[in-house]
């Protein structure tokens, strides 16, 4: 509300103050796990007395030492390599099949457009711990003998059914996308003599590109973050089952887990710095009609 | 260059009728503008035309080929919109190649129709901006080219001067018109401002809430309406009308009384009708100060507009303008008489608010 | 088919033939083998043995009977009861305070504290996790016992989410809690920001306060979008889990009264020890059916198809 005159400074404070407040716990935590992987020691009581400075923790993560005693040695590299290989998929698989489905449903007129959206929604909401005993069992028979090729096809297997469950949402949002195009810019190729397809690829592409790059992140994002799914069909590890697995362990040394947290984070605070307003924006537009 | 016929056009969506039985023939070559007021169909029948709209009965035929069910790619018409809707992502070049693109023409000669119909609208050095890097006049040039490259048999215009400046409006109105003419192209364009219509057109189609209520050249539509709404919807200021009974030979409009004019003598005795509507174009009067021959008022305002003013004067309530020369001066309230020039005089059937010489039809 | 309806019917197989291959794979497919596992005896993914021996409805009326009687099951449907509906609350009314309290105030800050509040639901799940499981660690590294300890208010580190039943669900609520919020938060922003400013500015200069403008102008013009993150943000409650999963698994919370009905069927079917792939399929039947009846009246009641515009054109 900048261009309303605004109440005195002190009442802005006090509800400054107030979400601040609020917000502290997350503040605190994120802050703490942060500065840990910086420390020798976890500071997450609070007692800055345990912090010492140390970057021992980013060079043993990028080395691949998982125990500063131990000695059990863990690919990092690999393993972002791997989470990173599943977002961009997904983002991929997302972006490019919302691209031509929310196209369609937006702009051609079709029986059961309507259905099919209604459709979408309601698969949207639908509870995906359902699906996943399924989608496992899917994973089972189509499994491939070879041995060789076992360990791609669960990459290729979980971008697909990551991608799935993102697939009704980010085809919502896409549509809103092209519904925000005036439809002189599809008529006037269309009389120009413009199939369906090439005015979808020549004229709407071009037109809705920060929509396709808000779907992309998101769709990146949900990639990114996901460790049911990956823990589930994914042979390889990700940063998600790394961390997951090493928490309890006995030889873990925590502030090396609190790095490799804060490495996975990092695409996270990279969109903060750089996306605000897709990141602020998307959520709403992709559900509403 | 074809002439395009349309018979019996009825497009509905969903239960709203947006074109009601419409017929018009628009000969080769010719000029029409369709004009009418925010929402009256304009824009529908035009992309009727198009093709854009499948209308929901009726035929269209570009001379004699049925062209009611092929797609718009295969009618060849140029459309300029009203946003002109170039593609902001491509260069005036490229914005104007596109059509011919999409037809396959060979690379050189796209080249050289595009330079060629650049050269025609003064665009030629534009050819690597893009659009958001021009003017609105140049905007309207490139979307105007656009439509032209591919030398279309129907040029179709949607209010293409709306989002121009009125002084930029008046200079590319005159250059359209001559541009249309040298190309010999049949050109259907819509605008709701009566003034373009009046100013382009060889042929007004005037559309109300679906229905074509005239088709005329200029002088038609605007001294011999068919309709009330016609003559006020043409003009600045438009026709004036008011209420008048017919008592043996006169017409009585409040306390004044003047003749029933030469030309409808005859057609009211046999219609044999009462209450008229009296309409007039406000410069087809003149305002005389005092009580005369003629409908006796008061002057309620006046305007002067430099060479002329405009006097509005109430009659038994209703409100007249009528230009006045520049140099008479009135005051509020005086008495004053409007002498109308009688040949100009339309009269309209009350009830129906049609021209009485059209209400047979 | 004409051509021009087979030159359409080419143009839309190209547009939604992908959409509807995922949705068949990912979505219909595995509903059927779900319906289908749940009437078998599968158990540890022992596919070849058990995928041909139907047990007919067993599975169903044994979560029936553990419904009655098994005292595990019995609090994760308490536990699921009581998430769904605080966390709920929490999650709406959060949203709208977190909505209208930067609607107030200077862009800067306001959109920071939004950016902020996104955290939770961008982060990778096992970041924010781990965050969360040192924050209520139960011993002295847990930050919230530090600083209860440092205030002097407990002397030894308590195990909060081993505190049943209430610490766990506390912990499970507050966790989800502030995932949720952003949701309410976003839809309640732009719905704040449609409703026309003179409305505002009017109030403002009649000398109305923040609060009296929520009151009266602001919160009665978004009753569609509190009823729209009310019912959606039910249903994404009722089937949510990734975010507890591995509170669970880390054994933070306590194991049956940190565990909803959506995370029993994924623990039950991909967890440690026994897995029951039958007993999973049932519940996760049962979980669809209410998933889906709750989707079809959430979507009557908020008239989305008085949205769907249709396309224009008859090409
Ligand atoms: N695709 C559509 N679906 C439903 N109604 C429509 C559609 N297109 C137009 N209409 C309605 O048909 C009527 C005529 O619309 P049209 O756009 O032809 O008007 P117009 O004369 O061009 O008006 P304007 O001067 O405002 O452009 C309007 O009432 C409009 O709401
Ligand atoms: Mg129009």
């Amino acid at each position: 509300m900048k261009d309303v005159e605004t109440r005195p400074r002190r009442y802005e404070w006090i509800v400054i103050l107030a979400i601040l407040l609020a917000s502290l716990p997350l503040i605190l935590g994120f802050s703490l796990l942060m500065l840990s992987s910086f420390s020798r020691e976890m500071v997450t009581n609070l007692d800055l007395s345990s912090f010492h400075f140390t970057l021992e923790n980013w060079i043993n993560v990028f080395q691949g030492k998982l125990a500063t005693t131990g000695g059990i040695r863990t690919n990092i590299l690999k393993i972002t390599f791997n989470t990173l290989v599943v977002a961009l998929g997904v983002s991929g698989v997302v972006t490019f099949i919302s691209a031509l489905a929310g196209y369609s449903l937006s702009r051609i007129d079709f029986r059961g457009r309507k259905h099919m959206m209604v459709l979408l929604l309601i698969l949207h909401a639908f509870p995906g711990v359902a699906l996943i005993v399924g989608v496992y069992l899917l994973y089972r028979l189509t499994f491939p003998q070879n041995p060789d090729v076992i360990r791609l096809y669960s990459f290729f297997y979980v971008i697909l059914a990551r991608a799935a469950l993102e697939i009704p949402m980010s085809v919502w949002l896409m549509k809103g996308f092209f519904d925000t195009i005036p439809w002189e810019f599809e008529w006037s190729g269309i009389i120009d003599g413009a199939s369906r397809i090439k005015v979808w690829w020549k004229i709407m592409l071009p037109l809705i590109k920060p929509g396709i790059l808000a779907v992309a992140l998101f769709a990146f994002l949900a990639g990114w973050q996901d460790i049911i799914y990956v823990r589930t069909f994914l042979i390889d590890q990700t940063l998600a089952t790394f961390i997951e697995a090493n928490i309890e362990a006995e030889y873990s040394h925590m502030p090396l887990i609190a790095a490799a947290g804060t490495l996975y984070l990092l695409p996270t605070i990279i969109f903060f710095l750089t996306a605000q307003q897709i990141l602020l924006q998307g959520y709403s537009g992709g559900i509403k009609g | 260059m074809v002439k395009i016929i349309l018979k019996e056009i009825t497009k509905k969506f969903g239960d709203f009728t947006a074109l009601n039985n419409i017929n018009l023939k628009i000969d080769d070559r010719e000029f029409m503008a369709l004009l009418g007021p925010s929402g009256s169909g304009k824009s529908t029948l035009l992309y009727t035309i198009a093709g854009i709209y499948r209308p929901t009965s009726g035929r269209i035929y570009f001379d004699d080929r049925d062209v009611t069910e092929v797609p718009p790619k295969d009618r060849n018409v140029g459309l300029v919109f009203q946003n002109w809707a170039l593609y902001p992502h491509m260069k005036v070049f490229e914005n104007i190649a596109f059509p011919l693109e999409l037809r396959k023409v060979p690379r050189q000669e796209i080249e050289k129709k595009v330079r060629e119909v650049a050269k025609m609208l003064h665009i030629e050095n534009l050819l690597d901006r893009y659009p958001w890097q021009l003017s609105g006049g140049q905007q309207q040039r490139v979307a105007i080219a656009r439509a032209l490259v591919k030398e279309p048999d129907v040029l179709l215009l949607d209010e293409p001067l709306s989002n121009l400046d009125a002084l930029l409006r008046l200079e590319v109105r005159a250059e359209l018109k001559r541009l249309q003419k040298e190309l010999g192209i049949t050109a259907v364009y819509v605008t709701h401002d009566q003034a373009e219509a009046l100013a382009m057109a060889d042929r007004i189609a005037v559309i109300k809430e679906g229905k074509i209520l005239q088709v005329g050249t200029p002088d038609e539509v605007y001294y011999r309406p068919k309709y009330r709404f016609v003559g006020g919807f043409l003009g600045n200021p438009p026709m004036n009308f008011v209420e008048a009974e017919v008592e043996n030979g006169h017409l009585k409009v409040y306390e004044s009384k003047i003749p029933v004019p030469a030309q409808y003598r005859e057609l009211i005795e046999k219609l044999g009708i009462k209450e008229v509507l009296l309409g007039f174009r406000p410069h087809d009067a003149e305002v005389i100060k005092g009580i005369g021959e003629g409908l006796i008022g008061e002057v309620y305002s006046f305007e002067p507009l430099g060479r002329e003013q405009i006097v509005t004067a109430s009659i038994g309530g209703t409100f007249v303008k009528v230009f006045a020369p520049e140099g008479e001066h009135f005051t509020f309230g005086e008495k004053v008489t409007v002498k109308i020039r009688e040949d100009r005089i339309v009269l309209f059937d009350k009830k129906t608010e049609r021209a009485l010489e059209f209400l047979e039809e | 088919m004409n051509k021009t309806s087979r030159e359409k019917f080419a143009a839309l197989s190209f547009f939604l033939s992908p959409m509807i291959l995922m949705v068949v794979l990912f979505y219909l497919v595995p509903l059927f083998m779900t319906i289908y596992i749940s009437f078998t005896r599968m158990r540890n993914w022992n596919v070849e043995k058990y995928i041909t021996e139907f047990v007919g409805v067993y599975n169903y009326q044994r979560l029936f009977y553990m419904f009655q009687h098994d005292p595990t099951f019995k609090a994760v449907i308490l536990t699921t009861v009581v998430f769904v509906g605080i966390t709920l609350i929490i999650n709406v009314f959060g949203g709208l305070a977190l909505a209208l309290a930067t609607f107030f105030i200077s862009e800067k800050p306001a959109s920071t504290f939004r950016l902020l509040w996104l955290l939770p639901r961008m982060s990778p799940i096992a970041v924010y996790s781990l965050v969360w499981y040192y924050f209520f660690h139960g011993s002295e590294i847990g930050t919230l016992n530090s600083i209860l300890m440092k205030l002097g208010i407990i002397s030894q580190p308590i195990p909060w989410g081993q505190i049943v039943p209430w610490g766990a669900w506390s912990i499970i609520i507050f966790v989800n809690g502030l995932v949720g919020v952003s949701f309410g938060m976003i839809v309640f922003t732009s719905a704040l920001n449609q409703i026309p400013k003179e409305l505002v500015i009017a109030a403002r200069v009649d000398g109305a306060s923040a609060w009296e403008i929520s009151r009266k102008i602001l919160i009665p013009l978004m009753k569609w979008h509190f009823l729209y993150v009310l019912t959606w943000q039910f249903l994404s409650l009722l089937t949510t889990y990734p975010h507890i999963f591995l509170l669970v698994q880390w054994d933070l919370v306590n194991r049956d009264y940190g565990t909803t009905l959506a995370l029993y069927v994924f623990n039950t079917a991909f967890g440690r020890g026994e897995q029951d792939q039958g007993l999973a399929a049932a519940a996760a039947v049962i979980l669809s059916i209410m998933g889906i009846i709750g989707g079809y009246v959430t979507l009557k009641v908020l008239q989305f198809e008085k949205m769907m515009k249709r396309p224009r054109g008859d090409f």
